[in-house]
């Protein structure tokens, strides 16, 4: 019997459509057939393709450069591969389905670099046949003509500047400086300032800043008072004036010039004056900007007027992420618009009510406190009253927390399904009041119990007297930080909700239910790093209520080492931005935004992030479980 | 590679001039050498039972790796011409009765794959299954086993696992088990040839994995 090797195989069929020698092989041809520029071959010429192609695995690590032997286009079929160039900067990360081809990145000047960032399938078609192709075929070859250039054109648009807001305001301060001495009369300073065309100058005594003088001074507290020609400047300037460090992000300046109605600013660095910014200076141009928002809203007379602002927040919110802004940050802007739409409405209020009878603040709790606040957060309030209140009194603090909390729903921050709330009257109390409420539950905790008015730890004042909300923080942390029993039942409630990470790092999703298939990012992520980070600060009497600031504390006060704290930060940090982005896209799908996240979809190199964020929230209970909860099981 | 050319000794005269003999007379590369520059056949079969004695070779399929790449053009695939009904087992790998009737015999089909395989070592996941099936095939054409050297990719895994000290628990060691072990892509399973191209996959990972572009010799893989 005679042996033909390269015999195809006999289930050939001779017809005139294109057939694979090999119909097994069908499923590499549809994939390449999804694949840019390979959907732009006929059926024979893929096939043929197919029969040549050479299937490689690479580990994390390899690398491809010049030096490579085998020539050919690589397409990955699974995994994930960096193109750097000669300085190292990235220029493209390439996943499944895209290809790279090293000769031809390297072809021009300029090194090219490609690293297996991800353990990766490659098929590669030989450089023979991807030659071929390219002469045979204008559209396949097209694709590949300034592939490097293209490619170097989208990492340029990868590589965009942070966002404006995010920069430090040093970046945009001016620096040529009118500097004037306090003895010199007005009209010196008023012509310097004319001959140099600047509006403000700063008045100098003893080699330190004593003062400010703009256009404005000269203008309001000089002409219009009349004084003569040869007054003092340190007569008519602005002393002490406020000042701002260099490192500050221009969202924090500007939001506090807008607030303050300042139209210079002094910004020092290393506590030296080094510039000034005006407001001028702060681009403001763009109307999505977060700070015209929070201004706008100051400015609205009436719960509609403000509904009608906050309803965009969602489309604003996908224009911030994909202008760069982290999660962080992006939760800031939230919290801060929650405050100001809440203190709006305080204001809107005490117009009708007339002023408070007594001190008084409005508490924010939870995440409005912490300033980690995302799309349909609810919310959680409260008041404090001063303890001379009269019982008559009373009922003002009443209709106030109706007018908020009411306001509050309308606007979209919806009633707060535990009820903790200002209309509450359990959360509308004397300050005497709060603090024995906070005794009670110390001395007593179960763990439902301290699962229950943990929220409660992280309050902020949002409106009012800070003092009232420092006396509450005071003895909250004064009796928490000194009761392990109370803190054991926190640990407990801590400890309750186990990352979803099972034997082998796999996601552990629901099972059944609505949400099946699905992860709860904020349940299983999100709250119990809050609630670790939150044990440690009560426990070490530390009155920082944002999780960033709470762990730096902690790290400063040397109760948690940099490396365990930094890891924290990181998973918490690369959670929240999943869950923004997730939250992203739903908005630009039109469905409602939720925490639920079915892991499945996400890309490979995210889902590895999240198992190690995951594997980092499990190891930092470990530690809560020895620290809190040693020998009690 | 001695252990094979023993147990082949006492059938060298009855196989003489046989396809079987023309296979055996390539030479085998030496167990010292880099796994990048062995031939391997990686190979898969369908069949009617899990039992050997009562089952029947339904199809078989497979492809070449070549300098440590999977070569796609070397790939094969064959129906075999079965004695009697599929029955049950066609809900498995899907072949029906009909779609076999004109498949090549057992023994034409076991001609290509001596060809194909001569001078390769044999990679199989789960080899003992395949190969009781070849070589019941091999010993009524040619009074004789296949002998090959082969490669398990299961007992790859399962001994790795073992070295690690990981709980195996059942379905550990299926192909798709493994492959997700790698993060290698899903594949559809249930074809002779394409659970070759995943078989194949998975040596080039778990080789890729353990040689770590080092130099990795063939005898760590037998």
């Amino acid at each position: 019997m005679g042996i033909d090797t390269e015999a195809p195989a006999p289930a050939v069929r001779e017809t005139a459509d294109p057939v694979l020698a090999v119909p097994e092989l069908a499923p590499v041809a549809e994939f390449l057939a999804q694949t840019l520029p390979f959907d732009e071959l006929s059926k024979e010429n893929l096939y043929q393709a197919v029969g040549s192609i050479l299937v490689q695995y690479y580990c994390r690590g390899e690398v491809f450069d010049r030096n490579t032997v085998q020539l050919g286009l690589r397409i990955v079929r699974s995994g994930a591969v960096e193109l750097r160039d000669a300085d190292n900067k990235l220029l493209d990360r390439l996943g499944e389905g895209e290809s790279f081809h090293i000769g031809g990145l390297n072809a021009q000047q300029g090194e090219v670099q490609a690293t297996v960032i991800e353990d990766a399938l490659v098929y590669l078609l030989p450089d023979p046949v991807y030659r071929g192709l390219r002469d045979a075929h204008r559209h396949f070859d097209r694709y590949f003509t300034g592939q490097r250039s293209r490619r170097l054109r989208r990492a340029a648009r990868y590589q965009s500047e942070p966002a404006i807001m995010l920069q430090e305001v040093r970046t945009v301060m001016s620096t040529g400086l009118l500097t004037v001495s306090a003895s010199d009369t007005v009209r010196q300073v008023a012509q310097s300032m004319a001959a140099r065309r600047v509006s403000s100058a700063f008045v100098m005594a003893a080699g330190q800043l004593a003062g400010i003088v703009t256009d404005r001074d000269l203008r309001v507290r000089f002409v219009a008072r009349g004084l003569p020609p040869d007054t003092v400047v340190s007569e008519i300037m602005t002393s002490n004036p406020e000042t701002i460090d260099g490192s500050q992000s221009i969202f924090a300046t500007t939001l506090l010039m807008t607030q303050r109605s300042f139209h210079h600013l002094p910004v020092m660095v290393d506590d030296e004056l080094k510039g000034i910014v005006t407001t001028s200076d702060l681009i403001l141009a763009k109307q999505d900007d977060p700070v015209y928002l929070v201004q706008h809203i100051s400015r609205q007379h009436d719960v509609a007027g403000i509904k009608d602002l906050v309803s965009g927040l969602a489309n604003l919110m996908v224009q911030w992420v994909n202008s760069g802004l982290r999660a962080q940050h992006v939760s800031q802007v939230l919290t801060a618009i929650s405050d100001a739409v809440t203190v709006r409405l305080i204001q809107l209020a005490e117009e009708k009510l007339g002023a408070a009878p007594v001190a008084w603040c409005w508490l924010g709790f939870g995440s409005q406190a912490r300033a980690e606040q995302l799309l349909g957060a609810d919310q959680d309030n409260g008041i404090i009253i001063d303890n001379q209140v009269e019982p008559g009194q009373r009922p003002w603090f009443a209709d106030m927390a109706d007018f908020v909390c009411d306001g509050l729903n309308e606007c979209g921050y919806v009633y707060c399904p535990g009820n903790v709330m200002a209309k509450n009257d359990e959360w509308r109390q004397p300050l005497l009041e709060w603090q024995q409420k906070v005794r009670r539950w110390v001395s007593a905790p179960t763990p439902d119990a301290a699962m229950r008015v943990s929220i409660f730890f992280d309050l902020r004042c949002i409106y009012g007297s800070q003092v009232l909300c420092d006396e509450l923080q005071a003895v909250m942390l004064k009796q928490a930080s000194s009761n392990s029993i109370f803190l054991a039942a926190m640990a407990a409630s801590a400890l309750d909700i186990k990352p979803p990470l099972g034997i082998f790092r796999r996601f552990v999703v629901d099972r059944d239910g609505e949400h099946r298939d699905y992860l709860d990012l904020k349940k299983r992520g999100v709250l119990p790093v809050t609630e670790m980070v939150r044990l440690r600060a009560l426990a070490n009497a530390i009155g920082a209520v944002n999780t960033d600031e709470r762990l730096k504390a902690l790290v400063k006060g040397r109760h948690m080492t940099i490396v365990d704290s930094r890891n924290l930060v990181d998973a918490l940090h690369f959670i929240q931005q999943l869950r923004i982005k997730h939250q992203c896209g739903q908005i630009l799908r039109g469905e409602a935004v939720s925490n639920f996240l079915n892991p499945k979809d996400l890309p490979k190199m995210a889902k590895e992030q999240l198992r190690d964020a995951f594997t980092i929230i499990d190891d930092a209970q470990s530690a809560i479980r020895q620290t809190y909860r040693a020998g009690m099981g | 590679m001695w252990q094979v050319r023993l147990r082949r000794l006492p059938y060298t005269r009855r196989v003489a001039g046989t396809a079987l003999q023309r296979c055996w007379q390539k030479p085998l590369p030496a167990t010292g050498t880099d796994w990048r520059q062995v031939s391997f056949l990686v190979v898969d079969t369908e069949m009617s039972s899990l039992d050997a004695d009562d089952g029947e070779l339904l199809s078989i399929g497979w492809v070449a790796v070549e300098q440590g790449a999977i070569v796609l053009g070397s790939a094969r695939h064959y129906l075999v011409q079965a004695q009697r009904s599929v029955g049950q087992s066609a809900i498995i790998h899907s072949l029906r009765d009909c779609e076999l009737t004109g498949a090549a015999t057992g023994a034409e089909v076991l001609q290509r794959f001596l060809a194909a395989a001569a001078g390769k070592v044999l990679v199989l996941h789960n080899a003992a299954l395949d190969m009781a099936f070849l070589d019941r095939v091999s010993r009524r054409e040619f009074n004789a086993p296949v002998l090959l050297p082969l490669v398990d990719t299961l007992l790859q895994e399962e001994r790795l696992l073992r070295r690690k000290e990981q709980p195996i628990r059942p379905g550990d060691l299926r192909l798709h088990a493994c492959r997700e072990r790698y993060q290698l892509p899903p594949h559809q399973g249930h074809n002779a040839l394409l659970d070759a191209l995943a078989t194949a996959e998975l040596l080039l990972a778990l080789a890729a994995h353990r040689g770590r572009g080092q130099f990795f010799p063939l005898r760590q893989l037998l």
